[in-house]
């Protein structure tokens, strides 16, 4: 018999109802590699047919879990094999087809997004690798649901540069294909450096190729709850401030890992992985942002936030990994610009610059992430911030990932209104200086030192 | 098997709250197996422990039920299984 108190009874209802404390997504990852087939379109149909039938019952089975504990579910997605690595070929147009499907099926079911419209190219390319980022600007500026992400860089392998150019292009191409809607085919997009394979946040979620034939993988959230304790707590000393946080992120983790054991029974998965990121949306109140200013920052971007941020990112995996042996994902603290109402303030006011964004990335979650810049950014320049985040996580053996948007037509300083989670935020200055020279060598930048750990 | 949630409502105090709240339990024909509740700064606040079959009555009917009574008489009541919160403090 667990006790309970009444302290704790009243302290789990207030998180809920006052501080925005949620799950932020229910994931199920999907092996697909059962559905290969010689024609693409009988591939497509097999692969739309196993996601209605494996993920059919994920939306129902998330709101009766929702129900039952009072703990909203906000996301309901599915995460899959990367594509290229189940639809061969080098047609480009076969992968469109495959991303209809996609976007059929998740329709169908009734999910926010299916993420997996992949490949892995941190050595090189396969010719499906090829067709399918080749595809990638049309795919998903022509679905509404699909995401799509490609692992250029990795410890052990280094960074593929040429892979670096071509997915600035292919950034470029989307910001253009989705001009009218202030291009936001762009956020539906992930360049990573060490991809994991159970992450089960957009846009970057997909089942890697060591993954089980389904599971269930759990993210997180609650910054408005960190915020809330961090708030009340003005005069407690950092290793204080660090316990705090630490005992707030066990309680957090505790009720996602409460959602995947009971979820991936209903849906006979296997229990995949909890997340333990702390990820803002534009909601007031459920921000990094105001998590930093309420540890004594005027604003994020003043120096000092790249510690703070540190001990945060720190404290969170400290208390979240006591709460659960099933840790995995990205697993740290989201620093996303436009889904981060005073994130996005900073930035707009000056505070916060993208060369901070870039340092605050060696201490956390995913890197240079829903970061607006100008329209007209030569691709080089986008090649090139691409390669500084793929830098950052190759050398610390960690997920660095790039979600930039150049807003078609748009200046610095003006606003891009993405809706919904995505958010707002203003266009960023970028450093004008070239580096046509150094991407013109081409290649690959060779694995670090650090890959040689055996 | 019985389930038992835990019945919270917050609010402003006024005569008779407890009695309705508990009057929509039975009229859903659960149980009230413990019952906490404070006045502080004019703010009321009671937990409840309620248990239930499925022959008695549904967790969404037993929601439905107190939500409607806690926009009537001006709480805010959630209803939420035990595990949630024997979960969240313990290993």
């Amino acid at each position: 018999m667990v006790f309970i108190t009444e302290q704790e009874i009243l302290e789990t209802v207030g998180m809920i109802r006052s501080e925005n404390l949620d799950v932020r997504a229910v994931t199920m990852g999907i092996s697909l590699f059962d559905c290969s087939d010689r024609d693409p379109h009988r591939a497509a149909e097999r692969i739309h047919a196993k996601i209605v039938q494996r993920a059919g019952r994920l939306v129902k089975v998330a709101d009766e879990i929702e129900e039952k504990y009072g703990i909203p579910i906000v996301n309901k997605r599915v995460s899959l094999t990367p594509i290229a690595q189940v639809v061969g070929g080098d047609d480009p147009a076969a992968y469109v087809e495959v991303a209809h499907a996609l976007d059929a099926a998740a329709e169908e079911i009734g999910i926010d997004f299916v993420g997996g419209f992949s490949a892995m190219v941190q050595k090189g390319f396969t010719r499906g690798d090829a067709a399918l980022i080749e595809a990638i600007p049309e795919a998903i500026s022509s679905t509404q649901r699909v995401c799509s992400s490609v692992n250029v860089a990795s410890t052990r392998a280094g960074i593929n540069m040429d892979a670096v150019v071509r997915m600035a292009d292919v950034i470029k191409a989307l910001s253009r294909l989705t001009a009218a809607n202030d291009s936001i085919g762009c956020a539906k997009l992930v360049v990573f450096c060490n991809v994991p394979e159970d992450n089960p946040f957009m846009a970057g979620a997909l089942h890697g190729s060591g993954e089980p034939e389904v599971s269930v993988n759990v993210a997180i959230s609650g910054p408005g709850v960190v915020r809330n304790v961090v708030e009340h707590h003005p005069e407690a000393s950092l290793i204080e401030l660090a316990d705090l946080i630490k005992r707030t992120t066990f309680k957090i983790t505790r009720v996602g890992e409460l959602v995947a054991r009971e979820a991936s029974q209903m849906l006979h998965a296997q229990m995949g992985i909890i997340d333990l990121s702390l990820a803002p949306t534009p909601a007031v109140g459920d921000s990094i942002a105001e998590i930093l200013m309420s540890m004594g920052l005027e604003q994020v971007g003043a120096p000092g936030t790249t510690a703070a941020l540190a001990l945060l990112n720190d404290a969170v995996k400290k208390g979240g990994t006591m709460a659960t042996s099933s840790t995995g994902g990205l697993s740290g603290a989201f620093i996303p610009v436009s889904e981060d109402a005073a994130m996005a303030k900073a930035a707009a006011d000056g505070a916060l610059s993208i060369e901070k964004l870039e340092a605050m990335t060696a201490v956390c979650s995913l890197g240079l992430d829903m970061i607006v810049v100008p329209g007209d950014i030569p691709s080089n320049s986008l090649a090139g911030m691409i390669a500084d985040v793929m830098a950052i996580g190759m050398i610390n053996s960690k997920t660095t990932g790039a979600r930039l948007i150049p807003a078609y037509g748009k200046k610095v300083g003006e606003w891009v209104k993405l809706g919904g989670l995505f958010g707002e935020a203003p266009v960023m200055a970028v450093s004008q200086a070239g580096n046509d020279a150094f991407l013109r060598r081409g290649g690959r930048i060779p694995a670090p030192l650090q890959s040689l750990t055996n | 098997m019985r389930t038992t949630v835990i019945v919270t409502a917050l609010g402003l105090d006024s005569h008779g709250l407890l009695a309705q709240v508990a009057t929509t339990i039975a009229e859903q024909d659960a149980n009230v197996d413990d019952v906490s509740q404070t006045v502080a700064n004019g703010m009321f606040t009671m937990i409840m422990f309620v248990s239930f079959d499925e022959t008695e009555t549904t967790m969404s009917s037993l929601k439905a039920a107190l939500e409607a009574t806690g926009e009537r008489i001006g709480l805010q009541i959630s209803v939420q299984h035990e595990n949630i919160f024997k979960f969240m403090h313990r290993i």
